[in-house]
């Protein structure tokens, strides 16, 4: 059951537990789950400069504890005069009144922020490397992480285009768990060659999938299909392989860690699209026990993955696939501490030519 | 008109400031003429002849000119020292292609080889050239004894070929000089504009704001690209610091001379008593380099992001994409002591409180590095594409520093290579003037002047060709030393 935004904000928080706990020491404490009644008044007397707007929603979302409230304000309000921040905002034109209708659509979309709703969310889109996409929960919203899988992806692709072996396998890829369409999407952009085939289990994301690949001109590169990687394994093989790479950010949080998650993310994305089982790998057991037979000879698996699992991953494979080869884990730079940075697996497929062949060594 | 504008002006400076430096009173805006009269009047007379009042100053320059005017190419051109770099240069020439001649199809020496072919080939326009115009000479030389002809028509035929010629003459000559001057590697690149509010707090943030608006408007005429990297406000609307990378042709090369501090006089907004203040801000200009020319190891860098410590990926949902590249080995840890890196701490921590963010950047620019950062993009990659174009271009231009310090000390004015503390130029607002100090040029009209189109442009080319006259002056004046 999740938020349709058509629904008055009335409807909505009825599907809630009471809120009260959400709003730290404010004067308009509720204790009804309606939270309508506390979202501050529109202002009818005198008329609010863009940067007086700014102002005004960063002190509402700190009073009330919402995350990164300066930045929600930010890039709300810059979203709706048509920029993507504040800084595209030439000077004159933030010193200028907001009219009525743009005061209205302001507090309207910083309202959604007040219940903790994704900024991604509320202005129903955001940035991945060179892209713009269309954001809709409970779709999953692309992090900054995945951008980097993009990039390494990119690399290795660009390499083999080099060398001609792509090809044999008529250059083509395949992500499972779409989402948004952010990687299959980012990829086509930047390798005109290429083909993709992305798949997800969840009806929303593979229309929005579909939508964002025909706002953005892919739509006759990019085939999207509304499979399960666990239940639809046989039609998946049939209809997709052969293909020289398989990305994913497949589900990866401990079930354990759900529970501590923000509520950013708790009350607005799809829980199937983080929770990866009790140790995180559910998901990811059967994409790798499938890429063997989806992958061209030395094709590749990459995976988006949480900081523990590296080990736990090259164990499991090399017990139980084969075909496939640990190859390795890509850190995320960003933490000099090295205990929270999420991780890129890179596996590398084998194809076995004839069944008398000595098994390649690990 | 200009001349009691421009000595009002002086007055103006002189009569009671005592507070200005003498670097105001004395080498500003003075043109020749002015400075040899040597006298100025004082404001309340009304004395518009040229007697000395008793409040009076004599008027002399305090230091030495440092230019004195620009040279036409004929005057150049009569100039010894350029025929005998020509000459120079025409038997290197001679020399180079006998060699190249002689050893055609031999193995031995092929560096020495590849020298002299390449000295052939980049010398062979200019012998080309010469010769053109010994050719031309010879042909103005011809129709003088075509003046003296009896016949009318004759006679103007020959006043006309004269004027051709002389034309062509000066066409020639105009291309022998730029060939003389060498091409910069650093010419042909973009580059990254940053400008920093200086000296005058609210005052100079205004006016740094104007400055980069004026920047930004001429880019657009110029048709360059302007692509802001960093923003950086102030609380009533004026600028900090901000840099944008301008790439275009010949974009380094006219943007450089806009390089140091520039200064204004005027009457603030701020102000509530009506009086005069004088501001600074400073303007930097950093070529960018290509990859090949200057690359950058990756294990030298510390990217830092908003998520440096706490779970992240799917555990986090930001929109935090701020990036900032700290590049580490710029940064002498070692020459400091503990007490001192105290110091420095306690410093960073006091500028940090105030939000004075770049002056605290600038005091680690020497304790940890060179830093940059972006968080003008909504996604983290195109943060950090920005970040490293600006750390690049910092580090390629502490480098080019380095080397033209080494190079370029003989020269008097360094137009655009003496780097950031050389104060350029003033925009006087009640007198309506802007004056650069590197060539005592004025040029009236400040509003115009800020809109950033033909005054700028007008200027900029006055400094070029200052420039390249100083920098043919020197390589005569390299070669009369070799004599």
């Amino acid at each position: 059951m999740w938020i349709r935004l058509r629904r008055p904000l009335k409807k909505v928080y009825n599907c809630f537990k009471p809120l009260k706990y959400g709003f730290i020491g404010h004067k308009w404490l509720c204790t009804s789950p309606c939270v309508a009644e506390c979202v501050p008044a529109l202002p009818t007397a005198s008329r609010l400069t863009v940067e007086q707007a700014v102002k005004l929603w960063t002190g509402h979302f700190q009073q009330r504890g919402v995350s990164e409230p300066h930045l929600s304000s930010q890039y709300i309000i810059a979203h709706l005069l048509g920029a993507k921040t504040l800084e595209g905002i030439g000077q004159d034109r933030l010193a200028e009144f907001l009219t009525q209708e743009q005061t209205e659509q302001t507090w309207e979309l910083c309202s959604r922020r007040l219940t903790r709703m994704p900024v991604q969310y509320v202005i129903e889109e955001w940035d991945f490397r060179d892209l713009t996409l269309k954001m809709r929960p409970p779709v999953f919203i692309p992090r900054p992480e995945t951008e980097e899988l993009v990039g390494l992806v990119l690399t290795d692709l660009q390499m083999k285009q080099g060398t001609g072996l792509s090809e044999e396998t008529s250059f083509r890829c395949l992500e499972v768990g779409c989402g948004s369409g952010a990687i299959s999407l980012s990829l086509l952009k930047s390798l005109p060659q290429l083909r993709a085939i992305a798949l997800d289990k969840n009806k929303d994301a593979v229309d929005l999938t579909r939508e964002n690949s025909h706002s953005l001109g892919f739509q006759d590169r990019l085939e999207v299909h509304h499979m399960d990687v666990m239940r639809d394994a046989d039609i998946i093989v049939s209809m997709c392989s052969p293909v020289s790479v398989l990305v994913s950010n497949p589900p990866y949080l401990f079930s354990e860690d759900m529970i501590s998650l923000e509520p950013e993310i708790l009350r607005f994305e799809d829980h199937a699209a983080l929770d990866g089982g009790k140790d995180g790998m559910q998901v990811m057991r059967h994409i790798l026990t499938l890429a063997p037979k989806l992958l061209s000879n030395h094709g590749r698996v990459y995976l988006e993955v949480d900081p523990r699992h590296p080990q736990l991953i090259q164990q499991w494979v090399e017990e139980s696939v084969e075909e496939l080869d640990y190859l390795h884990t890509h850190r995320d730079i960003t933490d000099r501490s090295g205990v929270n940075q999420t991780a890129i697996c890179l596996l590398n497929n084998y194809i076995f030519k004839t069944f008398d062949q000595e098994m390649y060594s690990y | 008109m200009a001349f009691t504008q421009a000595v009002k002006m002086h007055v103006g400076n002189v009569c009671g400031r005592s507070w200005m430096s003498s670097y105001q009173r004395g080498s500003t805006v003075m043109s020749q003429r002015q400075r040899d009269y040597g006298a100025v009047l004082c404001g309340r007379c009304q004395n518009s002849s040229q007697k000395l009042c008793p409040n009076s100053r004599a008027m002399h320059a305090t230091r030495p000119l440092m230019i004195t005017k620009l040279l036409s190419v004929d005057e150049i051109f009569a100039r010894r020292s350029l025929q005998d770099y020509i000459k120079k240069m025409e038997t290197e020439y001679r020399d180079s292609l006998t060699v190249v001649n002689m050893t055609e199809g031999q193995q031995d020496g092929v560096e020495e080889l590849r020298v002299k072919r390449t000295r052939v080939s980049v010398l062979a326009p200019l012998i080309q050239y010469t010769r053109e115009l010994q050719t031309k000479q010879q042909e103005f030389a011809e129709t003088e004894t075509l003046l003296k002809d009896d016949d009318p028509d004759m006679r103007d035929l020959a006043v006309l070929e004269r004027e051709a010629c002389q034309k062509a003459i000066q066409d020639v000559r105009q291309k022998i000089l730029s060939l003389l001057i060498p091409e910069e590697e650093s010419d042909m690149s973009d580059l990254v504009l940053e400008v920093t509010a200086g000296v005058g707090g609210q005052e100079a943030m205004l006016f740094t704001a104007e400055v980069f608006d004026m920047y930004q408007s001429f880019a657009a005429h110029q048709g360059w690209g302007f692509d802001i990297l960093e923003y950086m406000k102030s609380e009533i609307g004026g600028l900090r610091h901000a840099s944008a990378s301008v790439s275009g042709p010949k974009s380094y090369k006219r943007m450089k001379f806009e390089a140091g501090v520039h200064r204004v006089q005027r009457v603030p907004k701020t102000e509530k008593q009506g009086r005069m203040h004088t501001s600074t801000m400073t303007v930097a200009v950093l070529p960018q380099p290509t990859e090949i020319t200057f690359t950058i190891n990756a294990k030298d860098l510390r990217i830092e992001t908003k998520r440096a410590s706490g779970a992240g990926g799917q555990h986090v949902n930001t929109t935090d994409s701020a990036v900032r590249i700290v590049h580490l080995p710029t940064g002498n840890l070692s020459q400091y002591n503990s007490a001192r890196i105290r110091q420095w701490s306690m410093k960073l921590l006091f500028l940090y409180r105030f939000d004075l963010k770049p002056m605290a950047f600038y005091l680690c620019f020497g304790v940890i590095g060179v830093v940059s950062e972006c968080q003008q993009e909504r996604s983290q990659l195109k943060n950090k594409e920005k970040a490293m174009k600006v750390l690049r271009a910092k580090l390629y231009s502490m480098r080019l520093e380095e080397e033209t310090s080494k190079r370029y000390t003989a020269r008097k004015v360094q137009i655009g290579t003496k780097g950031r503390s050389e104060k350029i130029r003033t925009y006087n607002f009640p007198q309506d003037r802007i004056t650069d100090h590197r060539i005592l040029k004025t040029v009236h009209d400040v509003r115009e002047f800020l809109v950033g189109e033909e005054l700028l442009e007008e200027m900029n080319l006055a400094l070029e060709e200052f420039s390249n006259q100083e920098i043919l002056m020197d390589i005569l004046g390299e070669n009369n030393s070799d004599q």
